[in-house]
């Protein structure tokens, strides 16, 4: 029965840059600032959907709480490339990330760093070099980096593919927590004869 | 029920501030909570077959905190879906809600399953906020013990070991099903087999968000499938787990789903200055709200039960028949059917249908609410039931009036 259920995968966009996909912000309206699109990807044969969550940058979207946050299996953090800051803050936003969503293993949660906007000014513009970008991701732990435009969709493809995979990796460790079962059936039942009411 | 479940401490607390209303409205009898600020559209919830207005308490405890108004209504004691429709509007007449003068376009939020939760948001004509629910088939309902008709109505509840937060929900819910006396239980199942056709609905997918968890649930995959077929322009919001009863399982992410409903379909929240009709009314509400759940230990406590969306119990899908919304037949429900005819023995009749009609709207803006939904109704060898609950939400808007014409033009064509 449930078995022909499609996994499930829940990925947060975090950042200054927002809108990794053009698709995205096609969907939003203004009013709502942030919300999420699910996103059909084939890995290795299997279907999954992927809820991605994208706040866009958006302050109104912390109202929302950390229920957003919660059984994330994967944390995609964005920068614009011409903006130096936008990077400055993605260690601000990692860790945002590793409080809210307070993941069971934090030093291997999954992250993909993205640098966006690479086609802005045929490049010219750009101020956060891909080196310096891939230093910082090397330093926590081997993230994953891609460079896109949200513009032309360049790489975003890649980048889902990955996404996905890694999502997926930590998606399978989670197991439905079921607590031992302590069977207090017969005791209580005996004691609910006298004194129930 | 006694020795087996004790009531939640946060329903405890949650009958210690949200009144119950119990009001006669026509012949029937009416049981419903109303909270939150007045100016804002409701939100209204409507239970499945196993379920009470209780069983939402958690998000009108944490919608109505937020600043949005939340009704959770029992199903009253009606035999058909023209009647369950025409009591309907007759409690929104008695309870304001038609007169606002917001309306015109309704939001339809929130369908969901009884087994599964399956939320559907729909944007409707009208000011309304509907809850559908859930319906089961059975052979025969009539003469059936209530013992019997309670154990129906919970038909495909998983059993087994179950994760602590959800088998508190379906305790709960077992319990309010306790509460239900034999009329009112053999009402319900009577709405369940009530097949009815519903007609087109006049809204936009863009409208509508299906909401379901991804793990169990006694609704068939194969009807869940058509389900979001039919909407394919639906936004579908799937937990990751939740059971049969997520409202109650998991409602901070269906508050959150919820919340991000409302926004998209244009209601905007009233915070006061001074808290007033909101539950815990404590000065640290408002920081609450804007900082949502985080942090505040206060809010914890009431995010925690508070927070999951409307809850619906099962409740018969509201009309029959087409009433008039002949116009709208182009719209995206034409295929009212959704008829689902489960491969194998699996016959879930699931018929849901409702209509809900607005008149103010009608007459406003010619526009009729109609919502359907048919489930075909099966029966696999002998006594078999599948239970689909569906809820709508409708909500009054302003300036929905000329979203929803634009609609009807554009799906006329």
């Amino acid at each position: 029965m449930p078995s022909r259920r499609r996994a499930l995968l829940k990925v947060i966009i975090l950042g200054d840059s927002g809108y990794v996909n053009k698709k995205f912000s096609n969907q939003y309206k203004a009013t709502i600032g942030a919300d999420f699109l699910t996103k059909e990807v084939q890995f290795e044969d299997r279907l999954f959907t992927l809820q991605i969550w994208d706040t866009a940058g958006q302050e109104r979207f912390q109202s929302l709480g950390v229920a957003f946050y919660r059984g994330a299996d994967c944390c995609v953090l964005v920068y614009d490339v011409n903006v130096m800051k936008s990077f400055d803050n993605l260690n601000n936003w990692r860790e945002e990330f590793l409080i809210q969503a307070s993941p069971s293993d934090p030093e291997n949660f999954p992250f993909v760093v993205i640098g966006n906007k690479i086609d802005v000014d045929g490049g010219n513009s750009r101020v956060v070099s891909e080196k310096k970008a891939r230093a910082w991701c090397a330093s926590k732990g081997n993230i994953p980096y891609f460079e896109t435009s949200a513009k032309e969709g360049t790489n975003v493809e890649d980048a889902f593919q990955v996404i996905a995979k890694n999502a997926l990796k930590s998606g399978e460790e989670e197991e439905i927590y079921l607590p031992d079962t302590v069977d207090v059936a017969s005791s209580s039942q005996q004691r609910s004869t006298g004194c129930e009411c | 029920m006694k020795g087996g479940f004790s009531a939640p401490g946060d329903y405890i607390y949650f009958k210690s501030q949200v009144p119950l209303h119990k009001i006669p409205i026509g012949s029937k009898q009416w049981r419903y909570y109303d909270f939150g600020p007045k100016v804002v559209p409701p939100l209204i919830c409507l239970p499945g077959t196993a379920g009470t207005a209780d069983v939402y308490y958690k998000q009108i405890m944490s919608l109505s905190m937020k600043g949005y108004r939340v009704i959770s209504v029992d199903i009253p004691r009606v035999w058909n879906h023209h009647e369950w429709i025409q009591a309907f509007e007759k409690f929104l007449d008695a309870i304001d809600v038609h007169h606002q003068k917001l309306v015109d376009m309704p939001n339809i939020l929130a369908a969901s399953c009884l087994p599964s939760s399956i939320l559907f948001s729909f944007e409707l004509a009208g000011n309304i906020v509907l809850l559908l629910t859930s319906i089961s088939i059975f052979d025969s309902v009539g003469l059936t013990p209530s013992f019997l008709l309670k154990r129906y109505v919970l038909t495909g509840i998983r059993d087994g070991p179950l994760e602590p937060f959800i088998a508190d929900s379906v305790d709960f819910v077992v319990s309010q099903v306790e509460t239900l006396s034999r009329d009112d239980l053999a009402s319900r199942l009577s709405l369940t087999v009530d097949a009815a056709s519903v007609g087109p609905l006049m809204l936009s997918d863009s409208s509508i968000t299906i909401m379901d968890t991804n793990d169990f649930c006694a609704i068939p995959q194969q009807l869940k499938d058509q389900v979001t077929e039919r909407y394919p322009g639906a936004r579908q919001a799937y937990l990751k787990s939740g059971g049969d009863f997520p409202f109650l399982s998991r409602p901070d992410e269906v508050n959150l789903h919820l919340q991000l409903h409302l926004r998209r379909v244009g209601v905007e929240a009233h915070v006061p200055s001074i808290p007033k009709d909101d539950v815990g009314g404590s000065s640290s509400d408002q920081n609450d709200r804007r900082r949502g759940t985080d942090d505040a230990p206060e809010d914890d406590r009431t995010d925690y039960s508070g927070p999951s969306g409307p809850t619906t119990t099962s409740e018969p899908p509201l009309v029959p028949e087409g009433q008039d919304s002949g116009n709208f037949e182009n719209q995206l429900l034409n295929n009212a059917y959704l008829s689902s005819i489960i491969i194998g023995e699996c016959l879930v009749p699931l018929m849901l249908q409702a209509i809900l009609e607005n008149r103010q709207t009608i007459a406003a803006s010619n526009a009729v609410l109609n919502f359907t939904c048919e489930l075909e109704m099966a029966v696999e060898r002998g006594n078999n039931h599948s239970s689909l609950k569906i809820h709508v939400v409708v909500v009054k808007k302003d300036d929905v009036s000329e979203t929803f014409i634009t609609h009807e033009k554009s799906s006329g064509v």
